[in-house]
């Protein structure tokens, strides 16, 4: 082989790849609007997003999988968490992860920049990536939520329980998050009365308390309640 | 030992560069500790993971970009047979940067940063960096445009380096949407480790190899081309492996599956062109350390970048592996064997010709590099078996994020174990390199 060989096999190595490269780049900016749903980029979601660059949280957290490894990916925390839980994340993440291995900076956020946060990540919720991450995807329902419906049929206040994602704070039968207590014995501790109270209002019950309040309707209220006053650690 | 004056502007740079590779290992360090173990939130306040993080990928970027300008500077003299443009323009190049650099990270500290990783440094930095590469370029290219001795090595060099350059400025701007933010961070990150970086390392080893074994040069650079035409070839289209999940066409997975798939071969094409060139070599072995770390970086480059990318770069794999400890197992070899590699070859080639040493005691250079080839590698296993866990754990099986993270301590700890031993060697590559004695009177 020559030189002049070897030269075109280089010019034609890279421009081929560099054309493809570009014209797909093209045609990405052309759908990227849909699969990103651009007309739902507020002025407020941008600002979001410049609250999320400001406090350097993708050093720790991974959002679309990049970024750091040290905490939870963020691309469906909206709709994994939901917002009461990423408001008190955010404000007071001292005393949420108070208990926990692995703890969050305090940054002290001004309300506007929470609400612009939030918003932030409820678009992002909704970007179309192929049902990544895998451990959020609809299509596949996680094993620890596969064990908990496998055994019997459940309850209306159990299946509430989980929608809800009171799951995210709370362990059940080793099941859960740590944020909050466990609630294996609150049979024991609490009436049905209280717990509809703690459910609506927590800081009503205990001032200190993290949980944020769910706003739900009457019924699934009760549901869970009565479903909760049950656990009496058997 | 140096056949051009202007080349002594070098040893600053690789002396700042040796200086801040060190102090991005303690940093590294001190990352695996807040993954092992738990810190009071007096610290976390103080000094987040996050900032800490920014520091480890920062210094890593100013100290392998100051090597390879320094290596640039050591090179383009004896490759174009003149001297530097000006060495007054390469000093005040040095001093912007890492004047740059410097109030970059004092910035962290005091949340004053871009937000986006690896790109943290905020805009009016940005500036500076600009202004001290468009320096750089413009004493390189103007020291090879009135040599007029064009050769391919320079060509390769003098692209790789205005392609890195120019790639850059797609990190600058702030981007409304999120996918389109990423898109284009990858065009900074991906096409300058798998573009622009290559470019520059296939020419710095091709002209290091040229040297010590006095191998024909129009071999060596009608191999040079076809490598990096293929390292551009794969490497430009596979930037797609990166699109899998950001919020880009389906398409990608296709494009990004099988253009990175095939991203080892130019490596393997690397990987024999050294070891041919080393059997084919005319010229004794003078400096023996240069040899084993130009075959080193070749095998490692195989490695970490080659084989370790290509484990998790199908869709169907990287659909959990991606955004976990498997992919800090594949950046830790990948950098390493690349890069690292590649900047201690060039030391170790420039430091006793800079010194005007012939020979020299040769013990400690080997223990350096075995010790951080081999803590490295382990280093690299070690996230590696928490990645794994981390994938079927949490994306598999659907465990909670923390409680994952707790099975994978011990797999930290072990980390932190080899990150010591990893230090260790860097401490006495450093050493050695900084008080490098000639080992016998007579050929001092």
């Amino acid at each position: 082989m020559t030189t002049r060989t070897a030269r075109i096999i280089f010019y034609s190595g890279t421009l081929s790849s560099a054309i493809l490269f570009l014209v797909l780049t093209v045609d990405t900016h052309r759908q990227v609007e849909a699969l990103t749903h651009a007309d739902q980029l507020t002025d407020q979601v941008v600002a979001g997003k410049k609250v999320f660059q400001r406090y350097n949280c993708n050093d720790c957290h991974t959002m679309l999988g990049f970024g750091g490894y040290y905490s939870p990916d963020l691309t469906r925390v909206y709709s994994r968490r939901g917002e009461a839980y990423i408001r008190t994340a955010v404000a007071k993440p001292d005393s949420l992860f108070a208990n926990s291995f692995r703890r969050m900076p305090q940054q002290h956020l001004s309300q506007p920049e929470i609400d612009n946060l939030v918003a932030f990540f409820q678009w992002v919720s909704n970007i179309d990536t192929h049902d990544w991450p895998p451990q959020d995807s609809k299509k596949r329902i996680p094993a620890g939520a596969r064990r908990l419906m496998g055994g019997a049929t459940l309850t209306p206040g159990a299946a509430l329980f989980k929608e809800n994602g009171c799951f995210d704070c709370h362990k059940l039968a080793g099941t859960g998050g740590d944020s909050g207590p466990a609630l294996d014995d609150v049979g024991l501790r609490l009436g049905e009365k209280t717990i509809e109270e703690i459910i609506l209002s927590p800081q009503s019950v205990n001032p200190n308390a993290n949980m944020p309040a769910f706003d739900l309707p009457r019924s699934d209220v009760e549901a869970m309640a009565e479903f909760l006053a049950k656990q009496r650690g058997e | 030992m140096i056949a051009y004056n202007s080349q002594r502007v070098a040893y600053p740079y690789f002396v700042v560069a040796l200086f801040l590779f060190a102090l991005q290992v303690i940093l590294g360090l001190w990352l695996a500790i807040n993954y092992a173990f738990g810190l009071p939130q007096s610290i976390v306040d103080v000094f987040p993971f996050s900032t800490a993080r920014a520091f480890h990928t920062n210094l890593l970027v100013l100290w392998m970009l100051l090597g390879f300008m320094g290596g640039t500077y050591f090179m383009v003299p004896e490759e174009t047979r003149s001297e530097l443009f000006s060495t007054k323009l390469a000093y005040i190049q040095l001093i912007l940067l890492v004047g740059a650099g410097v109030a970059a990270l004092v910035g962290f500290l005091f949340g004053w940063n871009q937000g986006r990783p690896l790109l943290e440094i905020p805009f009016e930095l940005d500036l500076v960096i600009v202004v001290g590469a468009l320096i750089f370029l413009f004493n390189v290219g103007v020291t090879m445009i009135r040599a007029k001795n064009w050769t391919v090595i320079q060509g390769t060099l003098l692209g790789g380096l205005i392609f890195l350059a120019l790639l850059y400025l797609f990190g600058i701007p702030f981007y409304k949407n999120l996918s389109i933010d990423w898109y284009y961070w990858w065009w900074v990150i991906h096409l300058w480790v798998e573009g622009a970086w290559e470019l520059v390392t296939g020419a710095i080893i091709a002209w290091i190899l040229l040297q010590i074994t006095g191998v024909n040069r129009q071999v060596v650079e009608k191999w040079l081309y076809i490598v990096i035409g293929l390292f551009l070839f794969t490497g430009i289209a596979g930037t797609g492996h990166h699109y899998y999940w950001l919020g880009a066409p389906r398409y990608w997975l296709w494009i990004g599956g099988i253009f990175s798939a095939l991203e080892p071969v130019p490596i393997i094409f690397m990987m024999w062109d050294t070891y041919r060139n080393v059997k084919e070599r005319q010229k004794p072995i003078t400096n023996p350390i240069v040899w084993t770390l130009a075959v080193g970086l070749a095998i490692y480059h195989f490695i970490g970048a080659g084989l370790w990318g290509f484990l998790h770069t199908l869709p169907q794999i990287n659909y959990y592996t991606h955004g976990s400890q498997v992919t800090v197992s594949h950046g830790h070899m990948a950098f390493f064997g690349a890069y690292a590699l590649l900047n201690l070859t060039i030391f170790y080639y420039a430091f006793p010709r800079l010194k005007g040493i012939g020979r020299f005691n040769q013990n400690l250079g080997y223990w350096g590099f075995w010790i951080t080839g081999i803590a490295m590698f382990l280093m690299g296993l070690a996230f590696g078996v928490a990645g794994v866990l981390q994938s079927y754990l949490e994306r598999f099986l659907g465990m909670g994020y923390m409680t994952t993270q707790l099975t994978m301590q011990l797999w930290f700890k072990i980390v932190i174990f080899f990150g010591v031993c990893f230090l260790i060697g860097v401490i006495i590559i450093i050493y050695d390199l900084l008080r490098m004695r000639p080992a016998a009177p007579e050929t001092a």
